[in-house]
Formats: C-alpha cells, sequence, structure tokens
C-alpha cells in the first residue's frame, strides 16, 4: 500500500466522538473540585512527591558541591532533576527478596504503610486561612502528634520482621531516639498552645499575623528545631540508619521498591516536621500578600519557607557527622527537654508580656 | 572496665561485605551497644609476599614488597631496598639519600590525608571531608609522578640510590603544592579536628595509656598518640633525617581524637621537612651500580612508615635472589592492640569503625 492511499484510509476513519462523563460524575466534581484539588495537588499527593522529588535531587547537588565533584548529571537533561524518577524505576524492577526466618506478611506491610503517615500528617496544615484539607478543630496539633508517634512502631516493626542483628540494633536505636526527641517536641509545642490558647493550626497561625512565634517563643523555636531533626532521623541525628555502623540500620534488609518506598518516609518525615515547624514558629501561611490576597500568597509562603528550613537541615548534612545513640539521648534528656520545661515557665509567667509583643 | 560476663551475647560479623570494614572481618561481641570482644579475622588478602620474593630478584622484589601497603608505597619499598643495602653493605649517596627522603615524605602526607578522610568517613560526616583530602592527594601524586613516572606504586627506590634525579621544575612545583597543602591544612583543622561534635565522638573514646600501647605493641601514630616519643626516623636516623630539623608529634591523650591529632602535626612535619630537602639537596650522583649477585648475609631494617615501624629481616645466600625476607607489619601489631581495646576500656558499636579507622589499620600488610 502506498503512503498516500494509507493517508486516505486513516482519513475515513471515524473520528472518536469522546464519551460524556456521567452525570453525577460531573456534578460531584463540579461540587467538590477544591477538595480534588487538595487531594491531587497541595497538600496532597503531587505535593508530597514533587518535595520529595525535589528534596532529594537539592540534597543530591548540594552535596555534590560540598564534596568537589558534580553529582546527577544526565538524567532528564537539566542537571540531572529526574535522576529520582530514574532510581526509582530501577528500583521496581529490581527483586525483592525477604531475608530466611523473616516475618513476610509484616516485612512487607511496613514499606506500604509507614510513608503514609507523615503523609497523613500533612493534611492536617493549613496552607492558607481556607486551605486546609482536614481541619481537625481544637484537636489539631494533638492529631498530628498522634500521627508522628506511630511511626517509630512501625521502625521497630520493620527492624524485627526482618530477622537480622544489624537491623535490630537500629530498630532500638529508633525507638530511644524518637521518645528522646519527640518528649521535647511536645514540651516545647506546649508552649505554643499555652500562648495561643489553642490546639487549632488555623487559630495559631492566625495570631502570628503581626510577629511571629519565633520572637516570643525563642527557646522552643530552637529546642523543637534540634528536636525535629532527631524525630525525622536527619544528621547529626542519622543514628538508627548508621551506615558506618548498622549497614543500613533497621532498612537493611530491604530490596526493590520496599527499599525506596522507606527511603521516602524519611524525606516525608522531613516534611511534615518542618511544616509543623513552620506553622508553630514562623507563621505559616501568613506574608505580603504578593499573589494577592488569599490562598495564592498563602501557598507560595509555606512554600518559601518550606524551602528555607529544608535547606538548613540538609545544610546541616555537610557541616557535621553524627552523635553517638548515648550522646543523641543525652542531648535530648538533659538539655532539650529541661530547656523545653524553661520554655514553658517563662511563657506562662510571660504571657501578658509576649501577647502585648504580638500585637 | 568492662565485665565480659554478660549472658546473653550477640555475636557481629564486622566485614568483609560491611560498608566501613575494608577487606577485613571483624567479630564483634555485644548485648546491643556494648561491645566486649572485637576478635581480628585474619587472612582474606593473604597473598604469600613473602615467600613470592624469595623467587624475585632484589629490583623485581620491590614491586610485590610495594603492595603490602600501596597507600605508602615509597616508605614500605623502602624498608625493604634498606635491608638489602644492610645486607650486602651498600653505601647510598647523599643525593639519592635526600630524594628518598623527599618522596617518603610525600608518601606519608598521602598516607595520612587518607587517613584523616576515613575518620571523617567513619564518623558519618563522609560529605565534606573524605573527597576534600581525596582532592589533595591528587597534588601530592602528581608530584610523586612528576618525580618517578608513577602515580601509586613507585618501585623508585633500588639497592644503591633511586631510579632517577629529580626532574626539572619539580622544586617550584613542589613548593607550590605544599604552601596550598599548609592553608588546606588549616581548613582541615577548623572544620573538621576541631568540629564539636567530631570531638564528642573521639575524645576519651578508644583510650590506650602509655604503658597498655607499650605492652601490647602499638606501632606508629597509635603508639605517640598515648604520649610515648618513638620515631625511626630519630632513632635510627635513616637517610637524610639526621640532618634534617623536625620535630616528633605527640601527644598525651591517647584517644583517637590524639591519634589523628598525631597524623595532623606529622603531615604539617612532613611539608618542612620536603621543604628542608629541596633546599639542602646536594650535588652528586644519584645512584650507584650494584651487582646482581650480592655476597651471603643478613640484614636488618627499621623505617617509620605512615602505620608505624617496618621492620624487614633480610638473609642472603651469595644468589641474586633472597634466601627469606620476614617482615614485621605495624597494622599487625595494632589489630592486636585493637583487639585488646575492649579489655581496658568501654566501646560502643558506634565507636567500632572511629576506633578501628584510628589506628589506620592497612589489612594487607597484616595478612602479607
Amino acid at each position: 500500500m502506498l503512503i498516500d492511499e494509507r493517508c486516505i484510509v486513516m482519513a475515513e476513519l471515524p473520528i472518536p466522538i469522546p464519551i460524556p462523563l456521567p452525570e453525577w460524575v460531573v456534578e460531584f466534581i463540579a461540587l467538590n473540585w477544591e477538595t480534588l484539588l487538595k487531594i491531587i495537588i497541595i497538600p496532597g499527593l503531587a505535593f508530597i512527591l514533587l518535595f520529595e522529588l525535589v528534596a532529594v535531587w537539592f540534597e543530591r547537588k548540594f552535596l555534590a558541591d560540598a564534596m568537589l565533584r558534580i553529582g546527577p548529571l544526565y538524567c532528564g537533561r537539566v542537571a540531572g532533576w529526574l535522576q529520582l524518577i530514574a532510581d526509582a524505576l530501577k528500583l521496581t524492577v529490581k527483586e525483592l527478596f525477604a531475608p530466611k526466618g523473616a516475618h513476610k506478611v509484616l516485612f512487607y506491610a511496613v514499606p506500604v504503610f509507614a510513608p503514609t503517615i507523615p503523609a497523613l500528617a500533612v493534611v492536617l496544615i493549613p496552607f492558607g486561612p481556607d486551605w486546609i484539607l482536614f481541619r481537625a478543630g481544637g484537636a489539631g496539633l494533638l492529631l498530628f502528634f498522634a500521627l508522628t508517634s506511630l511511626i517509630p512502631v512501625l521502625t521497630i516493626l520493620a527492624g524485627w520482621a526482618s530477622n537480622n542483628k544489624y537491623t535490630i540494633i537500629g530498630a532500638l536505636r529508633s525507638a530511644y531516639l524518637y521518645i528522646a526527641a519527640e518528649m521535647p517536641l511536645f514540651i516545647a509545642a506546649a508552649g505554643v498552645v499555652i500562648l495561643a490558647g489553642t490546639f487549632d493550626l488555623v487559630e495559631i497561625v492566625e495570631l502570628q499575623s503581626k510577629m511571629w512565634f519565633a520572637i516570643p517563643q525563642f527557646i522552643g523555636f530552637i529546642t523543637f528545631f534540634i528536636a525535629m531533626l532527631g524525630a525525622s532521623e536527619r544528621v547529626p541525628f542519622d543514628i538508627p540508619v548508621a551506615e558506618q555502623e548498622l549497614v543500613l540500620g533497621w532498612r537493611t534488609e530491604y530490596t526493590g521498591i520496599a527499599f525506596g518506598l522507606l527511603m521516602t518516609v524519611e524525606y516525608a518525615c522531613l516534611l511534615a516536621w518542618s511544616l509543623l515547624f513552620i506553622t508553630l514558629y514562623l507563621g505559616g501561611y501568613q506574608g505580603p500578600p504578593i499573589l494577592g490576597p488569599g490562598t495564592a500568597s498563602g501557598i507560595f509562603w509555606m512554600l518559601v519557607k518550606l524551602g528555607i528550613v529544608v535547606a538548613i537541615a540538609i545544610f546541616l548534612r555537610v557541616v557535621f557527622p553524627r552523635y553517638r545513640i548515648d550522646q543523641a539521648l543525652r542531648l535530648g534528656w538533659r538539655y532539650l527537654i529541661p530547656l523545653a520545661l524553661l520554655n514553658i515557665f517563662l511563657t506562662l509567667a510571660m504571657k501578658p508580656y509576649m501577647l502585648a509583643l504580638l500585637k | 572496665m568492662v565485665v565480659s560476663e554478660a549472658k546473653e551475647i550477640m555475636r557481629i560479623s564486622w566485614g568483609p561485605q560491611h560498608p566501613m570494614s575494608g577487606q577485613f572481618r571483624f567479630i564483634l561481641e555485644t548485648d546491643g551497644e556494648n561491645v566486649y570482644e572485637i576478635i581480628p579475622d585474619f587472612g582474606f588478602t593473604h597473598r604469600g609476599i613473602e615467600k613470592i620474593l624469595e623467587y624475585r630478584t632484589f629490583v623485581q622484589g620491590i614491586v610485590p614488597f610495594e603492595r603490602l601497603a600501596m597507600v605508602d608505597a615509597a616508605n614500605v619499598g623502602l624498608a625493604y631496598v634498606r635491608a638489602i643495602e644492610d645486607a650486602a653493605g651498600i653505601e647510598v649517596p647523599k643525593r639519592a639519600q635526600y630524594i628518598r627522603t623527599i618522596l617518603c615524605e610525600i608518601s606519608r602526607i598521602n598516607s595520612h590525608l587518607y587517613a584523616i578522610g576515613l575518620a571523617a568517613e567513619a564518623a558519618g560526616g563522609y560529605p565534606a571531608i573524605f573527597l576534600w583530602t581525596t582532592a589533595d592527594r591528587e597534588l601530592f601524586l602528581d608530584l610523586a609522578e612528576m618525580l618517578t613516572g608513577a602515580r601509586w606504586s613507585y618501585a623508585f627506590f633500588i639497592p644503591g640510590g633511586v631510579r632517577a634525579d629529580i626532574p626539572e621544575g619539580f622544586k617550584e612545583r613542589a613548593l607550590k603544592v605544599l604552601s596550598y597543602f599548609e592553608k588546606r591544612l588549616i581548613a582541615y583543622r577548623d572544620s573538621w579536628l576541631e568540629n564539636e561534635i567530631w570531638l564528642t565522638r573521639s575524645r576519651g573514646v578508644g583510650r590506650l595509656s602509655a604503658e597498655d600501647a607499650i605492652k601490647l605493641g602499638a606501632a606508629g601514630p597509635s603508639l605517640r598518640g598515648s604520649g610515648v616519643e618513638l620515631d625511626m626516623r630519630k632513632e635510627e636516623k635513616y637517610e637524610a633525617y639526621e640532618e634534617l630539623n623536625f620535630k616528633v608529634a605527640v601527644q598525651k591523650e591517647g584517644d583517637c581524637q590524639a591519634r589523628f591529632m598525631v597524623r595532623f602535626l606529622e603531615m604539617i612535619e612532613s611539608t618542612k621537612i620536603i621543604r628542608q630537602a629541596l633546599e639542602n639537596l646536594p650535588p652528586g650522583p644519584f645512584k650507584k651500580p650494584v651487582p646482581p649477585k650480592l655476597p651471603k648475609g643478613e640484614g636488618f631494617a627499621r623505617v617509620e612508615t605512615a602505620r608505624g615501624e617496618m621492620d624487614v629481616h633480610v638473609i642472603l645466600d651469595g644468589s641474586d635472589k633472597p634466601y627469606r625476607v620476614k617482615v614485621c607489619a605495624p597494622s599487625f601489631r595494632n589489630l592486636y592492640v585493637i583487639s585488646k581495646l575492649p579489655k581496658l576500656t568501654k566501646i560502643l558499636v558506634a565507636d567500632v569503625p572511629v576506633v578501628i579507622w584510628s589506628f589506620d589499620p592497612w589489612y594487607l600488610d597484616a595478612d602479607r
């Protein structure tokens, strides 16, 4: 058949008419487009995945710069920005392998459930006065802490189910570290709650329209940041996955995409804690209305602040080696918890002055 | 003191498939975080080099001998060459002695840079320091290449002298590299050796007292880190070291930080030695003809390599090959000290990489 003839045949084919969506679907979208947008784009799926893509890319490039090398270069042509996608694709085609004597169900359940927990916590964070996926009202902050305190349970399960000595040591270290890091987090956040008089994250942000809580709650601000690094297992607190001591800590036995999913947990945790840090201390979505009043500039300011906080957390990785587990616990129990308690005392004693500062 | 009578002991195989172990296996007896025993498992890299040397002529033998510690090839090779010269009573020309000293110190800097980079990696501060030291080693590798034609295994020292004279432009380039390197050393001190978290990781960790260091036979920076002033360059006064002015780096504390400070100070001394040797380079021949067959005899050499004292004992039987070569390697002695360390001081699992790399063992010369 000649090319011309083929074109004629193609032209004669009937043009497919798009099937109209059922009426109830159209109606559903028309009624709930805002919620769908929140779930799918921000602060939902696309935002979390994009954050991981950007954060991992930035970390790789930044570390490479500090290490006098180039880092990812070829994937995606521009500065290797697709490298993470390429890695994820590679991991999906690798064999999934459970070691001998492992508890198979738990072993594979952990990588499935672990990334969802920090993602669920992100749902509670307001990105604008009305742009919040699930406004829990007075339970907002409590629900956040309740969700994130599930993470060490999963790491312990992963470590135990792997049936390996390195993973067990790593899992126990993770549990110790999480308790030592989360106590100061609670207590430091309690200072904010006392000052604001509410657990509602939206109201906490609204109170910071003139002055960020970082100024009146300065001690809590510092304590929260250090404890946040511990809770998200970032350097210098990446003790549970210490490569030089424990191969890869509680993740040692995972292969393929299960390993990939567990790697995302680290960044999802960093995201959730950074967002809470911004909400509590750095004025959340508050900022000059660059993109007009309302949601758009709120999201813009959230993203800018997130970028700065995450960049600082990544920068610390270049500067510091890792603490030993007993040193990290000592830091948590001897310095961070007393500091956070001091913060509560100061807040109780000076609440009227602090509130005057906010106006 | 740790009592090793805990009931539930967990044995961890630390190596050879471990990110930080190298080509070696340690068996750790732990109960979670406390380490009660570190048992070295020798032999992963045994190559029978002492036996190989019996089938090589003296000049051929230098190449496999340098494989004992490739990162420090010049100092290790010098030990063998000096043992042969001692056995045959060969005098080396003055100029050759100075050239040997220069290459030995370049090699020492290479090795210590690698050790400090590994310390950074062992404590988890991988990103910056390990590749910084690797990048700065490159300059010294290039210097060595300019002098000898090889970056790693030089085989540059031969009985009776060195293979080649100092090339044109070497002195200027070496001085340029040294003045750059002295600036970099300050950067290492500020960003790494005085880093808060590194100090909490290394101060008081793996403490070895001077008596224990002598009793257990520690060698090199491990010994000097415990406050014992013993350096073969001063003791044996070999090559040009007698005529050059340098200090022996000693630290009193005996912990991991002290051992790394010794390496750091030794690098400073090495730069001074290279400068002086280049300034005072005497004229004359750089090698002396040596017959292929050497008379019957017995020779012994002690050389301060980057890892410590290396002793070589050679017996000649009148042919062109040695009858027997016996090496006493510093890494083997230091590995023995590591295995006894949990009895002397408290060591946690997280300390194991820092402690082991603070002794800087090179497993190839321990296994031979």
